[in-house]
């Protein structure tokens, strides 16, 4: 399925495989038509992933087909509602955020997402090959809601930002950045801290990445009314949006790519550039016609 | 839902194949599964079950919508919820 010049890919889908065989047609789809650019890519992920996950690697790979078949059934009540299952925050709080061991199944099953997914690891190569070069030296940058850690570690290697931050309102979630660097042998100091970012200090940032958060609070008006103001004149935000995108903790539905970027205007940015990355094996225009997830991704400046 | 034929079913499902799945021009008849079609992934699968929910106003157990072998399954379940 993968060819041999791209061997941390190969492995990370055999390792998959095993524990999901019934993902093979999937994930042959998902890697089909794909450019070298696209799996030289993949396969750095790959062995980011595999590095994180160390020796729970299948524990990791089982916890993302957990995750698949969580999707499965918030897919099915979304096609036939027509909306997200919850829709406040203390509830997805309830059911996923307090919830440790579902939490850490979630966390882990999102972190492979990054590369199965082809819309998620499309918006990662945009943020690495895009934006990243496209900031200023010496640029201060901060991620809201890191996660993961990878779209943070991928900024703290970027030898021209001066520095980089990751902020959350959950310790877990800080706890899982804070392994995902020391996982991957991060040298460098990050600033990991339990900010909200409506408390905090405005003007103190050139570049901020607010990935997969907005369809998470239950006001991304006013979230990003609070970005804006976090940056200093002039400054860019990262912002990635899934619409149509059911999951147990989504309580905000975005149902275009437009709707994202005029909520993004509203708050006080001009959008410089947007990147929309269908779901795997769809094309955008098959994507928008049957409403199915897009990542909308903009790259909005300060205005 | 009136009394359906199976004919009548299979027409209606076509239609719906071809409007989830357009790279697939291949015969929609009782043999057809999901992996004989590129796009039918477990998410699409999900999306054409409720568009037969809604085509034929019936609803599905999850284990239907996951575990449904091939189109002529599908036929018997939905002749069934419908009454036949």
């Amino acid at each position: 399925m993968i060819p041999a010049a791209y061997p941390d890919l190969a492995s990370l889908v055999q390792a998959q495989l095993a524990i999901f065989p019934e993902h093979e047609s999937y994930l042959s789809t998902r890697f089909r038509n794909a450019a070298p650019r696209d799996l030289a890519f993949a396969n750095e992920l790959a062995a980011m992933i595999k590095t994180i996950a160390g020796q729970h690697l299948s524990h990791f790979c089982a916890d993302y087909r957990w995750l698949a078949e969580v999707i499965i059934e918030e897919e099915i009540f979304f096609r036939r509602e027509g909306r997200y299952r919850l829709s406040t925050f203390a509830e997805a709080d309830a059911q996923v955020y307090s919830n440790e061991p579902y939490m850490r199944r979630y966390v882990n099953g999102i972190l492979l997402s990054q590369l199965w997914w082809a819309n998620h690891t499309s918006v990662m190569q945009y943020f690495r090959d895009t934006y990243l070069p496209g900031l200023p030296a010496g640029a201060r940058h901060l991620e809201i809601g890191p996660g993961h850690g990878l779209y943070l570690y991928m900024a703290a290697r970027e030898p021209r930002l001066a520095s980089v931050a990751g902020w959350d309102v959950s310790p877990a979630s800080i706890a899982v950045t804070t392994a995902t660097f020391k996982a991957l042998g991060y040298p460098g100091r990050i600033d990991l801290a339990l900010v909200n970012l409506f408390d905090a200090p405005g003007g103190q940032f050139d570049s901020i990445t607010l990935s997969e958060v907005l369809e998470h609070v239950e006001e991304p008006d006013q979230a990003l009314r609070a970005i804006a103001r976090l940056l200093a004149p002039g400054g860019r935000a990262f912002i990635n949006v899934p619409v149509n995108s059911p999951a147990p903790d989504h309580i905000i539905l975005f149902r275009t790519p437009e709707a994202v970027f005029d909520t993004i205007r509203e708050a006080g940015f001009d959008i410089e550039a947007t990147h929309l990355a269908p779901i795997s094996g769809a094309t955008l225009e098959r994507a928008r016609k049957l409403a199915l997830t897009i990542s909308a991704t903009a790259i909005a400046r300060k205005r | 839902m009136k009394l359906m034929d199976q004919s009548a079913i299979l027409a209606r499902l076509t239609e719906i194949v071809r409007t989830l799945f357009d790279e697939y021009d291949g015969p929609v008849d009782a043999s057809l599964n999901a992996k004989a079609v590129k796009q039918w992934d477990s998410l699409a699968n999900v999306q054409f079950m409720v568009l037969v929910e809604q085509a034929f106003k019936v609803r599905f157990t999850v284990s239907e919508i996951t575990g449904l072998k091939n189109v002529g399954e599908l036929m018997q379940v939905i002749q069934k919820k419908l009454g036949h």
